[in-house]
């Protein structure tokens, strides 16, 4: 299992998150990675939708480089506009959505934006893109990080997208971040900040929090999650084959 | 009425310094033939709109014909940053502001609507909006005079131009496109002018054999030249697939400002217009992306 690159790993770890059934708003990279390995193995009723406007994508054929992508298309149920699928979002349609930003912290706070402060920035990057819509109103939200400490923080630079907030249920929009995977562990938001609730296959709990800054307690429900099955192993070859080479 | 026009005159006539700019392509149809035109030909001053950008934004930062940015996503996409963009705010050279995808999705529809905001529950947390933050957009809210529910309102964006890239269209301009469509005509809708380039010129007649594919009627259109391949290095859905390759090599050459000038330098300065362009891709290159194009068809 450690054989595997890092990308597949965390493929199949938040794979795991996604339940047969569920609609599920997907950005690109590592998220897209996730959900369509699911739906090459453990829920084939998953229906995947990208901002652009893409419904029941299956972008079988090559790894998307943007949610416009030719591959994203390719299979598609149904082609509408941005203005559909986040009308769709907002009104509480899409019961899951998977996110990656280049920091976290430990209330599933995540920045896209910069490095360093706003106006005078270390490293501007690429800013938000649908990744603050779908953290704001998405039903449930599952968080994607490689296992790299320089990325979790007690505090990000900048909140692109917001995590838990007292103010969530004033402002009538879902909870925010259930879970963040990384490739070594599961880390559940339930008790208000991130907690260790899961350790993948083949890592132990040292792994799972070696180099973090954060203070982690252990859920009461903590587990080791079970290998992962011919199945997933097997999809994971099928549909994620570039992240071998 | 013909409006069909040679794409030099679309920009000379109808691109003034100083408007702010709708660019189409939601990474389909991105409108690479018209915006190397505006570069070409030395525009200034161009406020850039639209919600998640291509490599286009960055080069158009890279090529000094934009001085201000709004827009919900401005990078790469999968691939990495904007690295003139990057380059220009770490510089302090332009100026710019962060929306999100749906937020900017919503300023267009506002204005398409001709009303001055649109309600929504984003842009309420986070540091995007947010008013200790310097730089960071000013985001107002409203309490909703039915049910008390605090909304933020999103104000309507109204661009000057739009700039798009389609199959094809009459010379009346009634364009139609299949494939993805993003923002695109959200964002057209919501501009004072509209101007097109297409694959190709079709008959009226095969316009209405299919006119669910219409997406921008001919009264809003103000002119439109047929630019095959106007929208390489991105694609149009069952005519030519994306050029990966060119995107990757726009990541390498852009790192830095002797990279950018010689990839602008290649692809625009030294081609004196697109068939020059299409020339210097080689049609070896246009070959394969042909056979890559997706077997769907418009009517």
């Amino acid at each position: 299992m450690i054989g595997l690159p890092v990308a597949i790993r965390l493929a199949l770890a938040a794979a795991r998150e996604l339940q047969n059934g569920e609609v599920c708003f997907v950005g690109i990279g590592n998220p897209s990675d996730a959900a369509l390995l699911a739906k090459h193995s453990r829920a084939p009723e998953l229906t995947l939708i990208f901002e652009s406007g893409v419904v029941g994508s299956n972008p079988i054929s090559k790894p998307p480089l943007s949610t416009g992508s030719p591959s994203v298309a390719e299979k598609a149920t149904m082609i509408t506009d941005g203005l559909a699928v986040f009308s769709e979002l907002q009104a509480g349609r899409i019961d899951v959505g998977l996110l990656s930003a280049a920091q976290v912290d430990l209330f599933g706070n995540l920045n896209s934006t910069v490095i360093g402060s706003y106006n005078q920035p270390k490293i501007r990057m690429v800013g938000s893109g649908g990744a603050h819509d779908i953290a704001c109103l998405v039903k449930r939200l599952i968080i994607l990080m490689p296992h790299d400490p320089r990325r979790f923080l007690e505090k990000v630079d900048f909140i692109t997208s917001p995590g838990l907030s007292d103010r969530r249920s004033d402002l009538k929009l879902p909870p925010g971040p259930v879970s963040l995977i990384t490739e070594r562990a599961r880390f559940s938001f339930e008790s208000g900040t991130a907690a260790l609730s899961a350790t993948m296959p083949g890592y132990s709990e040292e792994d799972a929090v070696e180099g973090l800054s954060w203070k982690v307690k252990k859920t009461p429900d903590f587990a080791s999650i079970e290998k992962f099955g011919k199945k997933e192993l097997e999809a994971a070859r099928s549909c994620l084959q570039y992240l071998f080479n | 009425m013909d409006k069909s026009a040679e794409i030099s005159d679309l920009v000379e006539e109808h691109v003034n310094d100083g408007d702010t700019i709708f660019v189409g392509g939601f990474g389909h149809c991105v409108p690479f033939a018209l915006c190397f035109e505006i570069i070409r030909q030395g525009k200034r001053d161009l406020t850039l709109c639209r919600s998640g950008t291509d490599i286009l934004f960055d080069i158009m930062i890279g090529a000094g014909v934009a001085s201000k940015v709004i827009f919900g996503y401005l990078g790469n996409p999968g691939i990495g940053l904007g690295h003139a963009f990057r380059r220009a705010v770490e510089a302090g050279t332009l100026t710019y502001e962060d929306w999100t995808n749906m937020s900017m999705i919503l300023r267009f529809e506002a204005a398409r609507q001709g009303i001055p905001f649109l309600p929504a529950r984003i842009l309420q947390l986070g540091d995007i909006a947010n008013a200790s933050i310097p730089g960071t957009i000013e985001v107002k809210t409203i309490d909703c005079p039915y049910t008390s529910e605090k909304l933020a309102c999103i104000p309507a964006l109204k661009p000057d131009v739009a700039l798009v890239h389609a199959h094809q269209s009459d010379r009346s301009g009634n364009v139609q496109l299949i494939g993805v469509d993003g923002d695109m005509f959200t964002g057209a809708l919501a501009s004072e002018k509209i101007l097109v380039t297409v694959e190709r010129f079709v008959d009226t007649a095969r316009i209405t054999r299919l006119p669910e594919a219409t997406r921008i009627p001919a009264y809003r259109t103000t002119a439109v030249a047929a630019v095959p391949w106007g929208a390489h290095p991105s694609y149009v859905e069952g005519v030519y697939g994306r050029d990966d390759d060119q995107y990757f090599a726009y990541d390498r050459e852009a790192r830095n400002v002797e990279g950018l000038e010689d990839y602008l330098r290649r692809w625009i300065y030294n081609c004196a217009n697109h068939s020059a362009y299409l020339n210097a891709v080689g049609k070896k290159r246009l070959n394969v992306l042909e056979e890559q194009a997706s077997r769907r068809e418009i009517g």
